[in-house]
Formats: structure tokens, sequence, C-alpha cells
């Protein structure tokens, strides 16, 4: 049998289910969330370089003019390579037969499926080995069009054919353009279904891994070299050329430094928790005094009064951990999972994280504890006259009722604001009155409760203005886009002549015909140091508002010149305006001047723009162009989607080879959208951390209510309705709720500045222009009143069903 | 007020009514501070108890009765003055023990009974009485479990044994409050106004309970209010504004 005392522990347990259920979730947020983000993190550390390791990374890709067979048996042989292949990469328009939507393609071509051994293609459905005239296509397909395994696509060739392609496979590449957020969605295809679509059965990449230090910075790049040299030397052009480590996934170390923005919430709401568990426990001993002092009065000392409440909370913790542990490991694989989804990388299988586990029982049970020991303590240190000092034991000379407290400080202010408006016949009702002092009299638990709630709406509010700060950082980027449609031609077209067809069509407002180049920076030792695309729009052109940190922009007449982006720095760091840098282009070294650096988003390799006047001319491309960008009378995003359709239909009829017609916002729609996930994710800490301080409020009131429940006796006593009642509880909520948005909103501000540097630092690499919204203030206004209101609603309810009857029973 | 040197004090005579009080308290005072002049709830009361009395402290409400047992069961701290308890051939000035040696010393040699009874609400009626047994650990859980049971049969309420509080009535209550003070079988029984929020007939009935104990030889220090139940003290002491205005014992001497 239970010993008396073990007993009561249970009882206390199962007594109270809503106070056991506020305690253990208030443990189980702050477990699950430090757990979740704990086992993401390791599981996301792990998998993500393994399975790109385990695919076979390229070391060194070459983006080149044709070549066959010979150059990859020649790269073969060269020392220190590991393997090379040969693939061709073409772009196509291909929509799912007997639908309507095109869809722009990067198609794949490889020789041998069954003797792959660079960039690994890992099966999610059907084959991965596709015949000749079958296409495999790569998972990121599926995210804008819903091909399935037996469908047919159809691709639109250069000359305006269509040809068909069964669907046979679809396949998972996490390693051909890993991390490039802009690339197009994949499809392989047999190297023997050129021909079929018109294409000459030759490569244009080279994908070579190498045998030895593959993770070594410099012997990569001296191998890129070699490679590169050797290439050239075969009489094949280079346009394009990059070298990563076998070991460490291109995005690693932005994932990773967002989970560790998310690990720093989850801290934060595991803190927060605790103060929750810390003002629950300290309600519950002071519910428990009289049960102490009768404990002590038949003979329990301190130590057993202590050692039983500390397993109460040891009894909280297990049960929280019962539910945290299993929905953390589920949630921390939930969260990789979409996170290697968004990566594209495979995850290497469900599993218990042992670090998370031990992280969640140990904070499960050490934060507590550790909370709850200070009020425990405080409680079993309690005389047995001061426990039962509430009965009628001591009625006759109570010192508290002898006693004459001074007034605290908020007590004179409330009194002097109320008499003030009094002498000016402006009276408060009476219940308004004693929900506003009733918010101060337990000043300890209003502190903790504040605190929650503060940290809580800090948080959301800063979500918020992160939120705004990155878009607004977008839109700035955004100006280097300006333009409402893009139009891809597969052949050069003279610019007047598109000029003119699209001036004619109604809803347009500019056009420019725009130059493109790729070069490669190079440093002194011939060595490759960054990879550089050039944009070239007209010197005049109005289709660009740059964001310069140095120099200036283009101007008409500069030839040989550059505007570089401020990726340039992690290679020169010392680049000033006006120095010359020497790349390689079409073949050529030359040396070029920097005439200005602007701000941009990093992505692989760095952004540059030229004069489409110097650029076309050594592209022999004098008045024609490949690219043009369209501006539009009005701007806003249907428009520009149904006008795409417009031109694209009019170039195609008038037999026109249109590559692809792309609307503005869609370079930046696949950055957007990674932000978005991250926004995401920090919304979701913010509303975990909501919920911990409503679960905090919903405490304190149903605290304050039973501890009042004399008081609410006499209230009714004096003809209190229900509606008196509850209305005095909501708003004691409420006013907790209004003073904690107050400090919250203040404490937003250093919030926002340190979010928004981390993760500006974690995504952009650089810190950028915080901008406030309004919206975060209000929607957390709004929610926190309302979550106030809800969360006094049930302790009111409790209030409001209290007889007269009842309340002389509690004593 | 000078501190003996010693908690503990072993008594070279056995204590008897004539000679030995089994509870001595002397010169007592308990004052509050209040923003004027200090309150005194107690004003030097002296009197000792002896071994078998069926003592009756009377007074008016405010009197300071309760104060007065808070002083002999140790619950409260005095101003000045001692409290001193001769049991098992053992003298101990209470107010000289810390909480701790206080509360295990107080759950085996004094039962405390309250008009509120003063039963933990979640447990049974045996968990209850088990309660002092459990944690002053003078039994086996199994003994205590039978000494619960007889208590409760004593009480006449060993077929509500596995209830809990709430669903039993006041005077049972009040029985199994006066059982569970008798758990750990102490020689001292204190109760503060045990009839007092008991209707007459059940009043009277836990009284007998008292008397019963009373004629097992039990040593019972009774605080009431009403003067009709002096008859049935061995004796009485009225305290009327803190002091001592009359002993029973003194007037028959």
């Amino acid at each position: 049998m239970m010993r008396p005392r073990w007993r009561k522990v249970f009882h206390d347990l199962i007594n109270n289910l809503s106070r056991t259920l506020l305690v253990v979730f208030s443990i189980a947020v702050g477990v699950f969330s430090i757990g979740v983000i704990v086992g993401a993190y390791v599981i996301i550390s792990n998998d993500m370089s393994q399975s790109y390791s385990s695919n076979h990374p390229a070391n060194v890709e070459l983006r080149t003019g044709p070549f066959d067979d010979s150059l990859v048996s020649t790269i073969q042989n060269v020392r220190g390579v590991n393997d090379a292949e040969g693939r061709t990469v073409l772009s196509l328009r291909a929509r799912i037969k007997g639908t309507e939507n095109w869809q722009t393609l990067n198609i794949i071509a490889i020789e041998d499926y069954s003797d792959i051994n660079i960039n690994l293609l890992n099966i999610d459905e059907g084959t991965n080995q596709p015949n000749n005239k079958e296409a495999v296509i790569e998972r990121k397909v599926l995210q804008d069009m819903q091909v399935k395994v037996g469908q047919t696509l159809e691709l639109q060739l250069e000359n305006g054919t269509i040809k068909e392609l069964p669907v046979v496979g679809i396949v998972q590449d996490a390693s051909t353009a890993a991390g490039d957020f802009i690339a197009n969605p994949f499809v392989y295809i047999t190297v023997n279904t050129l021909p079929y679509l018109n294409e000459e059965p030759l490569f244009n990449r080279l994908y070579v891994t190498l045998a030895e230090n593959e993770n070594d910075n410099t012997h990569l790049q001296t191998m890129l070299t070699v490679i590169r040299d050797k290439t050239e030397q075969s009489g094949v052009s280079v346009f394009h050329s990059r070298f990563a480590k076998t070991n460490e996934h291109p995005m690693a170390s932005t994932v990773q430094a967002i989970l560790g923005i998310l690990l720093a919430l989850g801290i934060l709401i595991l803190f927060l928790s605790s103060s929750l568990i810390a003002n629950t426990l300290n309600a519950l001993l002071n519910q428990h005094l009289r049960y102490i002092g009768i404990m002590k009065l038949v003979g329990a000392s301190r130590n057993q009064v202590l050692q039983m409440y500390m397993v109460l909370i040891l009894s909280f913790c297990l049960i929280a951990l019962g539910i945290a542990v299993p929905l953390g490991g589920q949630g921390a694989y939930g969260l990789a999972a979409f996170i290697a989804d968004q990566i594209n990388f495979a995850l290497m299988g469900y599993r218990i994280v042992p670090l998370a586990l031990i992280v969640q029982i140990v904070v499960g049970l050490a934060v507590p504890l550790m909370a709850g020991f200070i009020p425990v303590l405080n409680g079993s240190k309690i005389s047995v006259v001061r426990a039962l000092s509430d009965n009628q034991m001591l009625e006759e000379n109570k010192p508290e009722q002898v006693e004459i407290k001074k007034e605290t400080f908020v007590e004179k202010i409330s009194l002097r604001f109320t008499k003030l408006l009094s002498k000016r016949n402006i009276h408060i009702p009476r219940p308004l009155l004693i929900s506003f002092r009733n918010t101060f009299r337990r000043k300890g638990r209003l502190i903790l409760t504040l605190f929650t709630l503060t940290m809580a709406g800090a948080i959301f509010i800063a979500v918020f203005n992160v939120r705004v700060t990155l878009f607004d950082y977008l839109d700035g980027i955004a100006d280097y886009f300006m333009a409402d449609v893009t139009l891809d031609f597969d052949q050069p077209y003279r610019v007047k002549d598109i000029t003119n067809r699209v001036m004619a069509i109604p809803g347009v407002a500019d056009i420019e015909g725009w130059a493109y180049a790729s070069a490669e920076a190079i440093n002194l030792d011939e060595s490759l140091a960054e990879n550089i695309t050039i944009l070239a729009p007209p010197s005049d052109s109005t289709m660009v508002t740059p964001n310069l940190i140095a120099g200036r922009w283009l101007i008409p007449g500069d030839e040989k010149a550059l505007a570089l982006s401020e990726q340039i720095y992690e290679d020169f760091p010392d680049l000033q305006p006006g120095d010359k840098i020497r790349i390689k282009i079409y073949g050529k070294k030359e040396e070029w001047t920097v005439v200005g650096i602007f701000k941009f988003v990093p992505q692989e390799g760095t952004f540059a723009y030229g004069t489409y006047e110097y650029i076309s001319k050594i592209t022999h491309q004098n008045n024609r162009s490949f690219s043009y960008r369209i501006m539009l009378e009005n701007h806003d995003k249907k428009n520009q989607k149904a006008m795409g359709v417009v031109i694209d239909d009019y170039f195609q009829n008038a037999g026109y080879n249109v590559d692809q017609v792309r609307t503005g916002d869609s370079t930046l729609k696949s950055a957007s959208e990674s932000l978005d996930i991250l926004i995401t994710f920090l919304l979701i800490m913010a509303i975990l951390t909501a919920i911990v301080g409503s679960m905090g409020l919903t405490g304190t009131m149903g605290m304050n209510v039973l501890e009042r429940t004399r008081e609410i006796g006499v209230m009714r006593s004096i003809g209190a309705v229900d509606r008196a009642i509850m209305q005095t509880v909501i708003i004691e909520g409420m006013a907790i709720g209004g003073i904690s948005w107050l400090m919250g909103a203040i404490l937003s501000v250093p919030i926002t500045y340190l979010l928004s540097d981390i993760v500006s630092l974690a995504v952009f690499e650089s810190p950028i222009q915080v901008i406030f919204t309004t919206t975060g203030f209000l929607i957390w206004f709004l929610v926190v009143l309302i979550l106030s209101a809800l969360a006094s609603l049930f302790p009111a309810r409790n209030a409001a069903s209290l007889t007269i009857r009842e309340v002389l029973a509690y004593e | 007020m000078a501190r003996k040197s010693t908690l503990i004090q072993k008594d070279k005579h056995p204590s008897t009514q004539s000679s030995e009080p089994l509870i001595n308290v002397s010169d007592v005072v308990k004052s509050f501070k209040t923003a004027g002049e200090d309150f005194f709830a107690l004003n030097g009361i002296t009197f000792n108890v002896y071994p078998g009395e069926f003592l009756g402290i009377i007074g008016k409400s405010g009197a300071g009765k309760t104060t007065l047992v808070n002083m002999i069961t140790g619950v409260d701290h005095l101003t000045s003055g001692q409290v001193s308890v001769n049991t098992n051939n053992r003298k101990v000035s209470i107010h000289h023990f810390n909480e701790d040696q206080l509360a295990l010393w107080r759950g085996q040699n004094m039962g405390v009974v309250y008009q509120s009874f003063q039963l933990l609400p979640m447990l049974s009626l045996l968990e209850n009485i088990m309660l002092p047994m459990d944690l002053c650990g003078n039994y086996s859980p199994s003994q205590s479990r039978e000494k619960a049971y007889e208590l409760l049969r004593m009480v006449e309420l060993e077929d509500h044994a596995k209830k809990l509080p709430k669903f039993i009535s006041g005077g049972q209550q009040q029985r199994v409050s006066i059982a569970r003070a008798l758990a750990n079988d102490p020689p001292i029984i204190i109760a503060d106004e045990p009839t007092g929020s008991l209707d007459s007939i059940t009043a009277d009935h836990v009284f007998g309970v008292f008397e019963t104990l009373k004629n097992q030889g039990r040593t019972i220090l009774m605080v009431t209010h009403d003067k009709s139940l002096s008859p049935r003290f061995t004796r009485t002491l009225v305290i009327q504004d803190g002091e001592l205005a009359h002993d029973s014992q003194t007037e028959a001497m």
C-alpha cells in the first residue's frame, strides 16, 4: 500500500487536472521546442553532408562548348582525377500532354545511366534509368507541374515542333545545382534521345570527382585550373567553372545559421516556460500552505515536505517528458524532412537523436526542478501558525489584522488617480476599479506573467518587423529586375525589330534588349577566383536602379567597365572603384575597370553589369539580342502574367524561337520562397511563445480567482451578478495583456535589430537596414487582448459559478 | 529569560499528578506589534497541567485562548516566558526546539484537534490517520494501517475508512480528527474548540469521545467558549483579556 504522504502527492497530481495539465504543458512546450530544434539540427548537420557526399557530387564542374567522349577520357587520365563524366544540359519548354501551361525545364542528357559515378540520382518513384525517348524527372519539377509517372511530357523544340517523352521515373538529384534556387528543374534523358530533340549528341558539361583531398579548397582550386586548362587545350571553350567540396553541402552554413536562430528562440521558450512553471508552482504552494501546516502539525519535518513537493514536480516532469520526448522526436524529423525537401537532399531515415533525447531529459528535469525549488523551499519553511493563519484558529488575534501595513507605490498611485478623477466628477465603475486594483495585488506573480507575455509579444512583433525588413531588402534587389516581363529567345534577333513589335502590343510601356556574358575573374597566378555573370543593359537603361555601396553606375561610353556585386569582396576584399580586375571573357584575358560596387543577394558566382553597347560588340551581337526586358503600363502581378502569355503567343505565332517568357518577379520568387520558409519558422516559434504566454496568463488568472474566492463570495452577497464577477476577472486579464503589449512593443525594438542582424548575416551575409511595420504591433495587440480575454474566460466562469455556500465551504 | 543549557532534560522523578506537572506554562507573554502600543494577546500566564487532567480553558472570543493553545503546541512563538512539557520521562522546553525538532516532537507527544478538523481533503479517513505515523516513523506501514483501523473502530467510523472527508458529516470528521490526534499514542491531547462548529447533539457525542479518553487516563486540554461545559471538565481555567482570571484548582485549594 502506498504510504499516505505519497498518496497525497499522487492525489495532488490527479485531483486538480487543469493545474497538472498547465504545469505539464508548460514543461512540455519548452522540452518539445528544444527537442525539435536540437534533433533537427543534429539530423540535418549529419544527413545534409552525408547524403550530399553519398551522391558523389562533382568536385569540378565546367560549362563548355560542345565536346565528345575523347575529352572525357583525357580528363579521366589527368593525375588526381577519380572520374569524369560528360553531360548535356539544354533548356526547353515543356508541358504535360493535354495541358496548356508551359514550364521551362533543364534537360540533362546522360550517356549511360547504368554507369553514373557522379551526381547520382536517387529513385523516388519508377526508375532512374530512362531508355531512349523516355524521361525521368527530378522531384523539383513537381513543384510547378503535377506530372506523374506514366504521363507524357511535351517538349517544344527551337523550331516550334513538339516532341513527346513518356515519364518513367521521378528521382532526387541532390548534387546538380545544389543550393542554386534559381536553376530550372531537371529532366533526364539519354544522349541518344538528343537527335530526337534536334540536338547534336555532344556534351556541354563536364563533371569531375577528385581522387584525393576533395575537401581541401587549395587542392580543389589547383585541380580546377588544371582541368580547365586541359579542356581548353583540347579546343573546347570553357564558359563557367566551379569547384565544390565533397563533404559540405553548399547550403550547409546557411541552414545551420537558421537552425541556430531557431535554437536561440527555443531556449527562450524554455526560459519563458520555466518562469511559468515557477509561477504555477508558487501558486500551488500557496494553495497548499494549509496542508503543509497540517502535516507539520502532525509531525512532518521540512525535509519531508520538501521531498513530497519535489517528487510532485518530478512527476510533472516525467509526464511532460512522456508527452514532449516522442512528439519532439517526431517534430525534429518533420522539421528536418521539411528543410531537406526545400534544400533537396535525402534524410538517412527516421531515428531517435541521442543528443536531443539527453538534452530533453536534462532540460525537462532540471528546469522545472530548479524553477520549483525556491517556491517549494519557501513553502516547506513556513511555520504552522502562518500556514494555518487563514483559518479560524487564529481569528482571535491574527497578527495580520493587527499590524498596520503601508500603502504600496502602486496603491498610492491608484488611489490618488481615483481621487483626482472623482474630484473632476469622473467616476470609474467600482467593478472596473476592482479589476485594475486586483491586477497589481500579486506583484511577484504579475511580474512573471508579464515577463512571459512581454517576451512573447516582443518576439511576435519582431518577427513581423524582420519579415518586412527582409522583404524590403528583396524589393531593393528587385530594383535590378524592374522589367515586368522578360522575353528570351533561342537565337538573337534585331533589337529594332523586336522593339517595334513589342511596342505595338497594347499595354507595353517600354522595352530594352540586353546582352549577357559569362566571365571569370582570375588571380595573379592565373587560377580562377570567381565566376562572373555579366548582364548588359543599354547604358541609358531605365530598368535598373542600383543600390551602390561604392563608386558609380555605368555611363554611356564605358568600355571594359564593370559594376560588380559586393560578393566580389570575398575574393578581392581590398577592391576599390577605379581598380583594374583581370577577367577571362570569351577566351581572352583582359583587364577591366571596376567602376562601382553594388549591394545584392549572395549567390553562386558574382553578379556584374556592363554596357550593352560594349558587350554586344565583343559578342558580335551588335544591335541584336537574345534577351529583352519589357516594362508594362500596369505592373501588377496578374497583368504581368496575362501580358506574358500575350507576348509569348504573339512571338510564337509570328514564328520566333521563344525560349521562355518570365514575369518580373520570377527571378526573386525562389529567394522570397526560401525567406518565407524562414519567416514561417520564426512565426511558429513566436506563436509557441504566445501560447506559453497565454498559458501563463490562464494560470495566473486561475490562481487569482482561487485566492479571491472569499472576496467573490462577498461580492456575490452584496449583489454582484454572474456578469459583473466575470467582467471583473476578464478585465483584469485584459489589463495584464494590455500592459504586456506596451512593454512588448518597447522590447520588440532591440529584439528586431538583433534578430534582423542574425538573420541577414545568415542569409545575405551582411547586415541590412531594419524596417519597422505597424502590422506586428497591431496584430499582437489584438492577439494579446483576445488571448487575455480567453485566458481569463475559464477562471471567470469558475468565479461566476461559485455560490456563497461554496465560498464558505472553501474555508 | 535565561536559556536552559539543554533542550531535553531527564526528569529525576517520574511525574505524578500531585508532584510533577505534565505541562508547565510559566509567565507566558505574547504581544503583537501595532501602529500604536503593542497589543498583548497573553500577558504573564502561569499554570501547570497534571497527568490525567481534563482541563477546560474557557473564555470569550478574543480572550487569548487560541493564542495560549498555540504557545502550548509550539505552533507560534512566545514573546517571553516558557512552556515545558514532561513526557516519557523527558522534560523539554518546547520553544527551544527548531521547527523540525518541534514537528517531530509534537507528532509523537501531542495530539492536536481543531474546530475546523484540518483533515487533508485528498486523503481517505484511514490515510489521514496513518499520516502522523508515516511522518514520525514510529510504525511500519502495516502496523500503522492496523492501528488506524483500530482508532477508526474506537470512534465508530471503521465502515467509512476509505471515504474522503468531504463525504462524511462534520461530527464524523471531528471524530476522525480525534483519531488522528491519537495516532502516535501521545500522552497529551490538545483540542481547540473541537465542538465549535457542530450542532449540540453531535457536539455532545464528540465531547463524549474526549471523556472516554480522559477515563482511559489521557491528559486532555480543551479550549472552549461554552461555560456550560465547565462541570464536565476536571479542572477549568478562565482566560480574560490575555490573563488568567480564574483557576478552579486554586479556588478549590
